[in-house]
């Protein structure tokens, strides 16, 4: 049982970095290698849920989320109806008969709890509806052309956010007061306070202009992709640093790290094998909000490296009152929202055997 | 782990940096190939549904209309294009348009009389919902149609002669009409493309097109290519491609075009001009476009006309240009220069002395009983430099007090259509190069006029000066409009003309730059 469960984990973890690599590395990755990769996960997913018995669960989570986004598009709805200013005002103001045309077009005429009908019921048939600023497009075209590249920044982002956070965390607790300690955290807290946007155009003119190392802006290929998402991972990297730093500390005070001690284990051990998971259930809670919000693409970043993702509808769908798209994209992130937090209730119970979800 | 990570990470830089691409995306070659940036994804390249000036910029390289102007000329006179000639009746109420022959579409098809007639159908009928539609009011029965009391379009004044020319009976004369018909919302539309792909019908593999260049490719909100036209009637670009980028950020575009990337820049930071204004790859050029300041005349002291005229002459138009450092034009006529009907000399004049005199006339010798003024505008950092010059001129000039209020542009809108402060600001940038385009925003009836002022004659004059021919004579009639609105009435103060900058690489020869911004990139040639 054991070694099918190693085996599966190398498999997991192989082809996952394998599709990772050759994904940054702007290759043409196989179809074939991104299904196995989602078989594994969702694959490993409902094995999981199933050995811990939380179907029940799931399902009732799943049953909640959708009430929740109900909710979330008809409050979004109706709080676009009170914003003053309409989707077709222009500096060139239309005649009377012109808008009337347009607001019949789009059904706008129409008492308020009919363009609800036509919302919701839109809605139920998976037709979130067409742009009111990019004529004839549907709002879903413009997420499914979007959202991967946004998707991609932001998963490279969270990737480096853990993989420098949760081990600088982790020493700088090691080294508790140590001058080591003192400078991480010097590190982390520049790294929570620096906005991004001077850290780009800091790195923009060192990189591109001072070293010609790495291009400016755009999104072609790695020497493309590595500072939009090294930015955009600094600041999640220090609030991790940091987080996991105090959790470490606390754990490390608790009795059954002193029994570990006194049995004899070596630092290290006690470190990775006892403290590290037990410290990791804040990082964890932390971690829902924080992929949801970087998944769905940073509009300062993607401005900033002219990166085409999602993250610039999020800000100007508003300011162009583009009611379906606001919808959309509202509606996209409360669910990456509570998918983020349903999986990371899910995973709880994996590093403390002691949680219990029901 | 750090250090290992760190190591890698500058490895994959050198071995990029090494294999840093020359050649342009989707395999063209720089040599012939103009690079710009479009600022932003396109609306739509339907040209009867395009509103915006992103569209247009696209639209106008890949189609024409059956005139153009020919913007070598002072006063932007019309040319030949679509139409070889055209012709007015004897009182301008109906025009005959020759149709240029032997003009194929980009699918190989001819153009005929019927695409114009059926194009301009499609931005009448209501079922298209165009924001544009009403540039077509002035033709007979078109108003009627667009708010569908008419079905039948035929009895549209617009019809295909024997001869297969092009025949339309306005409403009234007017003597401005074929210069609506360089907005690309009237250009020729092929019905059976847009029935067969729907809404699609704008995408790569489907549009037609008559223009100098095609559209090649569209990838949303990151680039387009356009490619020369080979079926084009006139004379063919020199360049072989533009490559098209939509980056928004003004000072990525900037980065960019330092990287060489990018060919042009038409849209620069303001705050940055200081600094730009010095290189060699800058240009700039005045637009037909005016910034204005609106006083809402049902708002008292706003309704004095002396508080009025005060408030004008108390405001130095230079201090505010010279803050602006664009090389803006310090505006006191609506007409801006370069269009038929501009004076100079129009206008309110800066004058202190002259401007608390008609205070003091208009019952506020005291000037602490002078009510405090709101000054709106929208969010907007230029806007706000401007409108705290504004604020300062006013209270070291007349010594009276202004608040300065402004608010997001869609609740801006709503706010100075439903409700005007004492004074708004607000921009008009020409449809047409046609001092009518500017004038008839201020009568008594226009939508975009949100001063409550109201002038009979005014009115009129701006009625009549649409359909008089004689240039003389419709000179005349804008002097005396235009001197009513700035100078006798004065509901408006027109604050500066706008200009409009650009970076243009030093291998780009003959970039388009002119007053109405028509960025048509026919003529353009890459340097060896």
């Amino acid at each position: 049982m054991n070694r099918t469960k190693t085996i599966y984990y190398i498999v997991l973890a192989v082809s996952i970095l394998a599709t990772m690599f050759m994904n940054f590395m702007a290759f043409q990755v196989p179809t074939a290698l991104w299904a196995l990769d989602g078989l594994l996960v969702v694959g490993g997913f409902v094995g999981y849920i199933y050995s811990q018995n939380l179907g029940v669960y799931v399902i009732k989570r799943f049953g909640e989320a959708i009430l929740v986004l109900f909710v979330i598009a008809t409050l979004t709805f109706l709080l676009l109806r009170v914003l003053p200013g309409g989707p077709f005002d222009q500096e060139k103001a239309l005649p009377p008969e012109v808008k009337a045309n347009i607001e019949a077009k789009y059904k706008l005429n129409e008492p308020l709890y009919m363009q609800y009908y036509y919302y919701v019921s839109g809605l139920a048939q998976g037709d979130l509806g067409e742009s009111y600023k990019y004529l004839g497009r549907p709002v879903t075209e413009i997420v499914m052309e979007t959202l991967p590249t946004s998707l991609q920044l932001g998963f490279y982002a969270l990737v480096v956010a853990f993989i420098i956070g949760i081990p600088a965390g982790v020493f700088a607790a090691a080294r508790h007061n140590t001058w080591m300690d003192n400078t991480t955290m010097i590190f982390a807290i520049s790294g929570v306070s620096l906005p991004s946007f001077l850290v780009a155009a800091v790195f923009v003119l060192l990189f591109s202009f001072g070293l010609d190392l790495l291009p400016a802006a755009q999104w072609r290929g790695p020497e493309y992709y590595l500072m939009p998402v090294v930015i955009l991972g600094i600041r999640p990297a220090a609030y991790i640093a940091r987080l996991t730093r105090s959790s470490v500390l606390e754990v490390i005070g608790s009795d059954y790290i002193r029994t570990a001690k006194s049995k004899g284990l070596s630092e290290r051990t006690v470190l990775f094998k006892h403290v590290l998971k037990n410290s990791l259930i804040p990082v964890l809670t932390f971690s829902g909000p924080l992929v949801a919000g970087v998944l769905s693409g940073s509009f300062i970043i993607e401005q900033i490296f002219a990166v085409p993702g999602m993250g610039k509808h999020l800000i100007q769908s508003v300011t162009n009152r583009d009611y379906p798209l606001i919808m959309a994209m509202t509606l996209l992130f409360s669910a990456m929202l509570v998918v983020a937090n349903l999986i990371v209730d899910l995973l709880y119970s994996f590093f403390d055997p002691r949680i219990r979800l029901s | 782990m750090l250090y290992r990570l760190s190591t890698a990470l500058v490895a994959v830089a050198l071995v990029a940096s090494c294999t840093k691409k020359k050649e342009l995306e989707y395999g063209l070659n720089p040599a012939e190939t103009l690079t710009v940036n479009l600022n932003t994804e396109p609306p739509t390249l339907d040209w009867s549904k395009a509103t915006d000036t992103t569209s247009s910029h696209v639209m106008n390289n890949i189609m024409e209309g059956l005139v153009a102007y020919d913007v070598t000329t002072p006063d932007l006179q019309l040319r030949p294009a679509l139409a070889t000639a055209w012709e007015p009746s004897e009182k301008a109420s109906v025009w005959t348009f020759t149709l240029r022959e032997n003009v194929t579409w980009t699918d190989g098809q001819p153009f005929t009389a019927q695409h114009v007639v059926d194009g301009w159908e499609r931005l009448l009928n209501p079922a298209t919902a165009s924001a544009y539609s009403y540039f077509l009011y002035d033709i007979k029965n078109a108003k009627d149609y667009n708010q569908g009391k008419l079905k039948d379009f035929s009895k549209v004044g617009v019809s295909i002669n024997d001869k297969g020319q092009v025949v339309v009976t306005l409403d009234k004369s007017k003597s401005y009409f074929p210069y609506l018909l360089t907005h690309a919302s009237t250009y020729p539309v092929r019905k059976d493309v847009i029935e067969t792909h729907g809404d699609r019908w704008t995408e790569p593999e489907n549009i037609v097109t008559l223009g100098p260049f095609q559209l090649k490719i569209w990838e949303h909100d990151k680039s387009l290519v356009l490619t020369r036209n080979d079926n084009y009637y006139g004379t063919k670009p020199k360049i072989k491609n533009v490559l098209a980028y939509m980056i928004t950020e003004k000072s990525t575009a900037i980065n960019l075009f330092d990287s060489k990337v990018i060919d042009a820049q038409d849209d620069l930071p303001t705050t940055e001009l200081k600094f730009l204004r010095e290189r060699p790859e800058y240009k700039s050029k005045n637009l037909l476009g005016t910034y204005y300041y609106g006083m809402n005349v049902k708002k008292a002291p706003m309704d004095n006309v002396l508080v009025r005229k005060a408030v004008s002459h108390a405001i130095d138009r230079q201090q505010i240009t010279d803050l602006l450092a664009g090389g803006q034009i310090p505006a006191t006529s609506f007409v801006p220069p370069g269009m038929f009907g501009y004076e100079k000399g129009l206008g309110i004049q800066p004058d202190i002395k002259k401007a608390n005199e008609l205070l003091d006339q208009a019952g506020y010798k005291d000037r602490s009983k002078f009510p405090k003024l709101i000054l709106g505008f929208n969010t907007n950092e230029d806007h706000q430099r401007v409108a705290e010059n504004i604020q300062a001129q006013l209270k070291t000039n007349l010594g009276i007090q202004v608040e300065l209020q402004n608010q997001e542009w869609k609740v801006y809108l709503k706010t100075v259509r439903t409700d005007a402060p004492h004074m708004y600001r607000m921009g008009w940038i020409a449809d047409y190069p046609d001092p009518d385009n500017f004038l008839s925003l201020m009568t008594s009836y226009s939508e975009n006029n949100y001063t409550n002022w109201g002038n009979e004659e005014f009115d009129t004059l701006v009625e009549s000066g649409r359909s008089v021919l004689d240039k003389e004579k419709r000179r005349e009639i804008y002097r005396r409009a235009q001197q009513i609105l700035t100078q006798v009435e004065a509901p408006v103060v027109p604050i500066y003309n706008y200009v409009s900058f650009y970076l243009v690489s030093e291998r780009v020869k003959n970039y388009p730059v002119n007053q109405m911004q028509r960025r048509v990139y026919s003529n353009v040639e890459i340097k060896k």
